[in-house]
């Protein structure tokens, strides 16, 4: 913090030295305290990506190299043409530094940003995903009340705006336990034209520059400042930078923008979010090439008195800018009062290339259009840490406890038992769109209505895995997130991230960003999916403490597929059928929680990602999907692939009895094979008849497969041909630890 | 018979297009979205109110919207024997207007629910219920916090045969664990004394096409063919 005096004004500011220096230079003058409190903003970190504009320079350009990709990375989120006229629009951005401090609010204002985000693109919002981290819940009062209320405010705001909640993910670890991390993630739906209609630039001068929704009070002034660095425990004293959200506003918001656009007189249109009016209005002129004068005394204010400085900062939510052709102005301005909303003409565009505003007849800010998107950027040093070496030779202790119990107790672990607490409280089917529900796949789909069209998402990443190896783990999370969609039948056609890091002043933790930036781009480019967007947050870092959450470089991919008999669900169908496990499983232990929960290790051996054998195995499964043999299908994911054979078993009250005899690696142990988490594997079902045809196609693409057992109706687990005893695992008893862990610790 | 069919949008409706969709595309019936204060009972055979939150659901579920102009317009159909329909907070503008008995508390878990419930048939003579047979048992999703319904006038609505769903398993059983929310008695639904008023928690429209269906039930069409029918006999 900069404490500046300029003609006996007095202002804090987040900036440097040097770059108070290059504004200087870009004014040719002092600024006076309005400018500067909106250079600071628009040069923080959250709005300027400075630390992390370098490193992302190195992924491909979507739009260039996609023709599909209609906006990539960028603008306010990626948008995809999916054929038959439509366009689906999507982003995932954090609001991890509200929510530490203020859950509810803070977990719901970032769905009520990331809404907004979606509908800058033109596009209905038509899904949400929310991906999270906490301190684990156990005897830890504080991580409870986190969790509660971040579900609680997603759920409120969400089901309140009529947008389903269609799925998610979330690890309990203690580097989250003061550093939350709250990710949002919105999927909008339109048409094409209605894309072409809304784009986030003021480009023709004369237009009307139109401020609609909330009024501008005195909240969220410098919200954006406030996320770009640390949280202490000064951070409480932070919470009026936090703002409130209204959903029942937000939702008229969507719908009289929609009308609006619908009347073909919006020419440019952006929400209100960080940097308020300041980045909203200097980034419709600066990208649209073009000037604008507005005037401060038509914003409508919560409260009396606010001067530019407040009303230029201002963070009040539920506001969108509109820049609106002179001929359809009452038209558009008609929309708006049948929703009752607020608004106000604030000013127009012009030719002048300079952002002038006004208050009354006073100028207070004079500055060129595209001078506050052109922030200095910055060098980071990065380093790998040192204790990583350490950390990586632990070695896997031998089991003191039978395999069967260490079983039991997986499935209970808070990482991989039920989130159904979670999900039974967001209203996942408003919008009769949800064709895969929560808790039925492993990835949410949607049918778009009047096709035969079918999206599918997932979300998520391994943070323990991050932690060992970014590089791998990033890799293992598109994995994971692909396979995902992939197990429901859906091809992958893009992702987008959010990356989610420590301080970026440290050196190890901005190694931790750079390698999963390096293996994000490897991962999609040999893999052919484009990147269309991505939010950085940095900073989750415990000044108090001095340590950094786990690495979480968080993706969301999002798949495509015709025919609602493509679909694939995860429960096992019938008895008789078959069970095979696809894919090679290695001791790949590290940062599994087989580790964690059994031993309370950290390190090991993490699993590692070969793309040309992930390329196989997904070439392989569309093939058997293309030829009807798969009957249900789940991939592998944290605990191992009996954790997964158990989940299939669950929905139809199948048991399965399986002879791992030949089916694993002489150097592997019972426990590596059983608990690994190498990507990549998956658990199918197929019919009896299809056996010769599934292993020719393996062959045929060089892929490892094992029939590992045969479903049956007896409520058990049976494995056989293990080195040490067989086991016997109640399907009851799996359900009720999968199913009870999260009542057990929330339901007091 | 051209019927045509109102779904009112109150300011913060959010079911009102799933309901527009069904009607049109899966019932084949007329439906018109209106605008809450543009509404006119003349034009309309049936009204739909949505589920959603009405006004944000500020001050209590239900309660501003049950002041709109769209209510004094539906109370005239109330009046005349059209149907009036409410889904969710739909049901909850309905009691707060007192078209209907009750009142529809906050979840006894304190928590949002959504998911898919079953409802037994008790009275199929209503509107919405009269191509059911009384016992039978649908497949319904809820999605609410508010949806605990209560009434003093219990007796009443027994005696008067007022109650038109309750939350039951499978097999038609009104058992505790069969009770999403801590309704009276597993109420789900109730109407009028005339039975042309219905009001409801659950979601048919979400539960009228096979392919969002878990198990491929589409009870919830029958409820929509019944206000139909309901219609049509009114005009015979």
């Amino acid at each position: 913090m900069t404490k500046v005096d300029i003609n006996g004004e007095k202002a804090d500011v987040e900036m440097t030295i040097d770059e108070y220096e290059k504004v200087r230079k870009l004014l040719a003058r002092e600024p006076n305290i309005t400018e500067l409190g909106m250079f600071d903003v628009m040069w923080s970190e959250h709005c300027s990506y400075k630390s992390s504009r370098p490193k992302l320079r190195i992924f491909e350009d979507a739009e260039a190299n996609y023709d599909y990709v209609l906006a990539g990375p960028g603008q306010d989120a990626g948008v995809i043409d999916i054929g038959d006229g439509y366009a689906l629009a999507f982003r995932i951005e954090s609001h991890n530094h509200p929510s530490a401090i203020e859950p509810y609010h803070g977990a719901a204002t970032g769905i009520g940003g990331i809404i907004r985000d979606i509908l800058c693109m033109g596009v209905r919002p038509i899904a949400l995903l929310d991906p999270l981290r906490f301190g684990t819940l156990k005897n830890n009062p504080h991580s409870q009340w986190l969790f509660k209320y971040v579900v609680k405010g997603i759920g409120d705001y969400g089901n309140c705006t009529g947008i389903p909640t269609i799925g998610g993910e979330v690890e309990f670890d203690e580097s989250f336990e003061s550093n939350c991390l709250v990710n949002v993630a919105c999927i909008g739906l339109g048409t094409i034209e209605d894309f072409k209609h809304a784009p986030s630039r003021a480009y023709n001068p004369g237009d009307y520059v139109i401020l609609m929704g909330g009024s501008t009070g005195r909240d969220g002034i410098h919200g954006v400042t406030f996320a770009s660095r640390t949280l202490t425990e000064m951070s409480e004293e932070d919470r009026p930078a936090v703002q409130i959200g209204d959903p029942f506003t937000k939702k008229l918001i969507i719908e009289a923008t929609l009308e609006a656009i619908k009347t073909g007189f919006v020419r440019g249109l952006k929400d209100l979010g960080g940097g308020g009016l300041t980045c909203a209005t200097s980034e419709l002129t600066g990208d649209g090439d073009t000037g604008g004068n507005i005037d401060l005394r038509k914003v409508f204010t919560r409260e009396p008195g606010m001067n530019s400085y407040e009303i230029m900062l201002s963070e009040s939510q539920e506001r969108m800018a509109f820049i609106v052709k002179p001929e359809g102005l009452e038209t558009v301005l008609d929309v708006f009062r049948k929703y009752e909303m607020s608004f106000a003409v604030i000013g127009r565009t012009d030719d002048s290339k300079v952002l002038k505003v006004f208050d009354g007849n006073n100028i207070v800010v004079n500055i060129p259009a595209k001078a506050l998107s052109e922030s200095p950027t910055f060098k980071r040093e990065e380093k790998r840490p040192s204790y990583l070496d350490q950390l990586l030779s632990q070695k896997t202790p031998e089991p003191t406890i039978g395999l069967d119990e260490i079983i039991y107790r997986l499935i209970a672990s808070e990482n991989i038992c039920s989130k159904e607490w979670i999900y039974r409280q967001y209203d996942h089917e408003v919008g009769v769109r949800s064709v895969v529900k929560c808790g039925e796949g492993d990835s949410g789909v949607l049918r778009i209505i009047g096709t035969n069209k079918f999206i599918a998402a997932s979300t998520g990443v391994n943070s323990k895995h991050c932690f060992l190896d970014p590089f791998n783990g990033v890799k293992g999370g598109l994995v994971e997130e692909c396979g995902n969609i992939i197990a429901n039948g859906t091809k992958p056609m893009a992702m987008v991230n959010c990356c989610n890091f420590g301080n970026p002043e440290i050196p190890e933790s901005f190694w931790y960003f750079s390698k999963s930036v390096d293996g994000m781009n490897e991962f999609c480019r040999t893999m052919r999916i484009p990147i269309v967007g991505g939010n950085v947050s940095f900073y989750n870092e415990d000044e108090v403490k001095k340590t950094a959450i786990k690495a979480t470089p968080m993706i969301m991919v999002v798949g495509l597929i015709e025919g609602q008999d493509n679909i694939i669900t995860l429960p096992f169908k019938e008895p008789g059928n078959y069970i095979f496990l696809i894919g090679e499983t290695k001791a790949e232990l590290g940062g599994s929680e087989y580790h964690s929960v059994i031993y309370g290790l950290e390190g090991g051996i993490p699993p590692k990602v070969e793309e040309v054998k992930i390329k196989e195995i997904w070439d392989f499964l569309f093939e058997l999907y293309s030829n009807g043999m798969i009957k249900a299908n789940h991939d592998v994911n944290k605990g191992g692939f009996i954790i997964t054979i158990a989940e299939m078993c669950f929905k139809n009250k199948l048991g399965a009895e399986l002879d791992l005899k030949n089916c694993f690696d002489d150097h592997l142990r019972d426990d590596e094979f059983l608990f690994s988490e190498s990507y990549g594997r998956f658990i199918i079902e197929t019919k009896p008849n299809d056996y010769d045809k599934v292993l020719k196609l393996a062959e045929k693409h060089n892929v490892n497969i094992k029939k590992i057992g045969v479903l049956n109706s007896t409520p058990k687990i049976i494995i056989k041909g293990l080195r040490t005893k067989d086991i016997y695992l109640d399907i009851q008893k799996l359900r009720e630890n999968f199913e009870s862990t999260i009542p057990n610790l929330m339901e007091i | 018979m051209n019927i045509k069919i109102a779904v009112i949008q109150f300011p913060g409706a959010n079911c009102d297009l799933d309901a527009i969709h069904v009607l049109n595309n899966v019932i084949n019936v007329k439906t018109d979205l209106v605008w809450h204060n543009h509404f006119k009972e003349e034009k309309y055979d049936g009204v739909i109110l949505p589920g959603g939150f009405a006004f944000g659901d500020y001050l209590r579920a239900g309660i501003i919207a049950a002041h709109s102009p769209a209510i004094e317009e539906a109370r005239i159909m109330l009046k005349d024997g059209r149907p009036v329909v409410g889904i969710c907070n739909g049901f909850q503008v309905l009691t707060e207007a007192q078209f209907l008995p009750g009142a529809l508390l906050q979840n006894d878990s304190l928590k949002f629910a959504c998911k898919w419930v079953n409802l037994k048939v008790e009275n199929n003579n209503t509107a919405c219920t009269n191509k059911m047979n009384l016992g039978d048992v649908l497949a319904i999703p809820i999605a609410h916090g508010e949806g605990r319904y209560y009434t003093d006038k219990l007796k009443e609505l027994e005696e008067n045969n007022q109650i038109v769903f309750k939350y039951s398993t499978e097999e038609g059983e009104l058992t505790e664990e069969a009770n999403p929310n801590g309704s009276l008695e597993n109420i789900a639904g109730v109407c009028n004394l005339e039975q042309n008023c219905v009001g409801l928690m659950p979601h048919p429209e979400r539960a009228s096409e096979e392919i969002i269906s878990p198990k491929g039930t589409i009870h919830g069409q029958i409820f929509f063919k019944s206000m139909i029918e309901f219609i049509k006999r009114r005009l015979a």
